[in-house]
């Protein structure tokens, strides 16, 4: 850590609660600097600017060490304390310069992942500890996209589940279903906490690339309480299982199948399939980075509709994390610049959402055992959508595929070759 | 009604205190509570707008009921009328003219009450339960809208049962507010979307969630012009985010911060985190109030960033709130949110009143057996006990008495001596003994 400067001199004003470190005090990472004064003048507290949230954005849990927050205190003056001015941009820069997560690393980017790894795991000892919700969607960073293996179920359908189940005098089914549910979240958190390989590729590819949710046990919703819990989850036919008990294989499906997209324009909606397990959510890997302006913010939303998405340029997974500083990326990753992308939305918005999501959904719901399965196997057998073959590649294209990094105007628009892929 | 500093049960308990020994913290406050409250947990709460004389609020629970009581300057509380669902209310609100109540319930439909006929006949149709109902009153046009767990956004005219509009959601609502020409939906799986409710309501843009966690309730807010220039929005995580839409420095401008969480200073012990349950913008001043499973409400100042004042904790969590219409009123319900769904282990065999076998917050998982949760659950819906299914609906008088306090606030001083009325708060600082309502 830096040293303070000012105290040093003997005039630190945050005191132990100061960031920096104090030599011969404490070392420890306490508060929050306030680079800025408030023009108020006095002794608040606790806000952050852009500057130095690195760690904290990666750290979000490490914000409860911060300055002590008036939680207990209720006299004037209590302050937020933790803030995070929403800034990930650092954050994204730093998957900006990463590619794929098999090939090598620069040191930058592995410090990267490793704070969000670390992160990760510190968020599931705080949850698992907390006693919060359980079951609710996790993401990593702010903005971006979920981890999978999560379900998200809001307490109301929990309890209208609860009382569903005691007018068909079934109590016993549904603690069976809840205590699975919970059984589930916690294997799931403790696999995040226990990072091994390939969870930990999963989740680097889950980060960078976007996942699909599985619907959950939204089986809870829509299905009654004769066939309500049976193996696994019922509903939406695929999703929950796939998520749940293929967690790493559908990833790192997800992760090549997502190479296969650019295969042409024309598979996107087959490509779509394959990577969405829920209806009417899917995230089109690529295109998570891509977002063509017109197409809006919606684009870099993990929600965003296949259809909606134009897979203009080359999609390799790792491509979207370096164009995203290119000249594609400005104009949608601000969600608050407002300006011509939004408006380029505003028409098409109404008229778009409403007719998307519908042939969408009716791919997935139906496709989606099918091709979810034919992802994993994907990874074992060789498919052309999904890889070319080396032949296939011109000269130039192999060269980029061999050497560490795209450059950017070469990047191949074909999918790379098995071999020169190292899981 | 109970008067501060009187606790005494009304309106639906029977016996009084607790059996046990325990303090009684279902009203640490000394707020008004209101006779005649629902009979299972309130899901939501909406006071009348200006446009109607007085002040009369709706409350919608899970015993499949909406109540509507008058409140009156003095704080007492009428019970007026009641309709019924065939599922539990999940979301009430007022017409702009005071006229009708809108009511949202899990039986997948939605019913507009007059009140002054007080009939209730069905405006809407979904395919899942209807989380979120609101009014738009545009120049042109206006319109119900409902939000779904059907992943779908209908807008009704209330004489046709066709919608007049119909837009898909990425996933199931989970919670919505409008401030003409702004709405803002909160979806599952971390979904945001803004609409603009000109001309006709279309999607202005989805936005990246600034929360890590499940959504759980959202609120927007306006700028000095009056106009809706933003949203906070609460997760499960004890964490609220305020986000504005089109900010001049959206690094610096939009920011989160934590709350309803236990030991907030001691933080090398794990924490306590709790959802926010619900988020309210006080009408004339712009600071929000956010409550929580946890038991407590907090006031917070969003362009001071502090936070102003956390009540004591209640002995169930807050599950609604809402200001009235010129925010000298603040009403939260207290009642049982589902928020304990834990491991199976030490509620299980836990002594605990019969009565409050089905409060056993495992919900089910800590259920004794099935046989006796059933037995309790019909308990529960006749008048409860004081146990942990007590629900009370509370008052804050005189609130913006406490702003004034703040030497922060200086804007709002000039409000204390206009709002005359104690409230219990003001009370204990001027250490008066009487009530002077």
């Amino acid at each position: 850590m830096a040293i303070c400067q000012f105290f040093l001199q003997g005039r630190c004003r945050f005191g132990d609660r100061c960031w920096n470190e104090h030599p011969g005090a404490r070392g420890a990472g306490g508060g929050r600097q306030q680079p800025q004064q408030q023009p108020s003048g006095n002794n608040r507290r606790g806000w952050n600017t852009t500057s130095q949230r690195y760690s904290n954005v990666i750290q979000p849990s490490s914000f409860s060490k911060s300055t002590p927050w008036g939680g207990s205190r209720d006299q004037e003056k209590p302050y937020f304390s933790s803030f995070d001015s929403g800034a990930s941009t650092n954050r994204k820069e730093g998957f900006g310069l990463s590619e794929n997560p098999f090939a090598s690393l620069s040191p930058d980017e592995q410090k990267d992942e490793k704070k969000l790894l670390e992160g990760i795991v510190k968020d599931m000892e705080v949850w698992e500890s907390s006693g919060q919700w359980m079951f609710s969607v996790y993401s990593p960073v702010k903005k971006k996209p979920n981890i999978s293996g999560f379900t998200d179920i809001s307490p109301e359908e929990l309890r209208l589940e609860y009382h569903n189940f005691l007018t068909s005098n079934n109590l016993q089914s549904y603690l069976n279903s809840v205590q699975h549910l919970i059984n589930q979240w916690r294997n799931r958190v403790n696999e995040l906490k226990s990072l091994n390989i390939s969870t930990k590729v999963a989740l680097l590819s889950d980060v960078k690339d976007g996942v699909n949710q599985a619907a959950p046990a939204f089986g809870f919703g829509s299905s009654q309480a004769a066939t309500f819990m049976s193996p696994g989850f019922p509903v939406n036919n695929s999703s929950s299982d796939n998520a749940q008990n293929f967690s790493f294989k559908t990833n790192s499906g997800f992760a090549a199948a997502s190479s296969g997209s650019p295969a042409g324009f024309g598979s996107s909606p087959a490509f779509g399939a394959a990577a969405s397990t829920s209806s009417g959510i899917s995230t089109s890997a690529p295109a998570f980075g891509f977002g063509k302006p017109e197409v809006t913010s919606a684009a870099s939303f993990s929600f965003k509709s296949p259809a909606a998405s134009s897979f203009g340029s080359p999609g390799f997974s790792g491509l979207p994390a370096s164009l995203a500083t290119g000249p594609v990326r400005a104009p949608v990753a601000p969600a608050f610049g407002g300006g011509s992308s939004v408006a380029g939305f505003g028409s098409p918005g109404s008229h778009s959402h409403t007719a998307f999501p519908k042939p969408s959904s009716d791919t997935f719901g139906n496709s989606s055992i099918s091709t979810s399965l034919s992802a994993s196997s994907s990874i074992i057998a060789t498919d052309n959508v999904l890889f070319t073959p080396r032949d296939k590649l011109t000269v130039e294209e192999l060269e980029q595929f061999q050497s560490k990094k795209f450059t950017l105007g070469k990047i191949p628009l074909k999918p790379p070759p098995l071999e020169l892929l190292n899981f | 009604m109970s008067l501060f500093g009187t606790t005494s049960g009304f309106g639906t308990s029977g016996t009084s205190m607790f059996g046990s020994a325990t303090t009684d913290n279902h009203n640490p406050m000394k707020d008004i509570e209101v006779t005649s409250s629902p009979d299972d947990s309130i899901g939501c709460l909406s006071f009348s707008p200006p446009t109607l004389p007085g002040n009369f609020l709706i409350a919608g629970s899970w015993a499949n009921d909406v109540r509507c009581w008058e409140v009156q300057d003095s704080g007492q509380t009428i019970p007026k009328a009641q309709q019924m669902h065939t599922g539990p209310v999940l979301d009430v609100c007022w017409s702009d003219d005071g006229s009708k109540v809108f009511t949202a319930s899990c039986d997948k439909t939605a019913k507009m009450w007059d009140l002054s006929s007080n009939q209730a006949i069905q405006i809407a149709q979904h395919d899942a339960p209807v989380k979120t109902i609101h009014w738009i009153k545009a120049p042109n046009y206006s319109c119900v809208m409902t939000g779904s767990w059907d992943k779908t956004l209908k807008f009704w005219d209330t004489r046709s049962s066709n919608p007049m509009m119909v837009l898909q959601l990425p996933e199931r609502c989970y919670c919505a507010d409008v401030i003409y020409p702004m709405a803002v939906v909160a979806t599952a799986e971390r979904g945001l979307i803004v609409y603009q409710l000109e001309n006709q309501p279309s999607e202005f843009r989805r936005i990246e969630s600034p929360l890590k966690h499940q959504h759980r309730c959202v609120a927007i807010f306006k700028d000095k012009q009056n106009k809706p220039t933003g949203f906070a929005l609460g997760s499960i995580e004890g964490r609220v985010a305020i986000h504005y839409i089109n900010p001049p420095n959206p690094a610096k401008d939009n920011f989160t911060f934590k709350c309803h969480r236990s030991n907030g200073t001691n933080t090398s012990a794990p924490q306590d985190i709790y959802a926010v349950n619900g988020i309210a913008f006080h009408p004339v001043h712009g600071t929000l109030a956010t409550v929580g499973s946890d038991g407590r409400f907090s006031f917070w100042d969003k362009d001071a960033r502090t936070k102003l004042k956390t009540s004591e904790q209640l002995d169930q969590p807050i599950s609604a709130c809402c200001f009235n219409h010129n925010g000298n009123i603040f009403a939260y319900a207290s009642s049982y949110d589902w928020s304990k769904v834990r491991t199976p282990g030490p509620a299980l065999g836990a002594p605990r009143q019969q009565s409050q076998a089905l409060g056993s917050e495992g919900l089910g998982l800590s259920c004794d057996s099935s046989q006796d949760s059933h037995v309790s659950l019909g308990r529960s819906l006749s008048p409860p006990c004081k146990g942990k299914l007590q629900d009370f609906l509370k008052w804050l008088w005189g609130f913006s008495t406490a702003f004034g306090q703040n030497p922060a606030h200086r804007k709002c001083s000039a409000s204390v001596s206009h709002y005359g009325l104690l409230c219990s708060w003001a009370q204990k600082h001027r250490q008066a003994g009487g009530c002077t309502l």
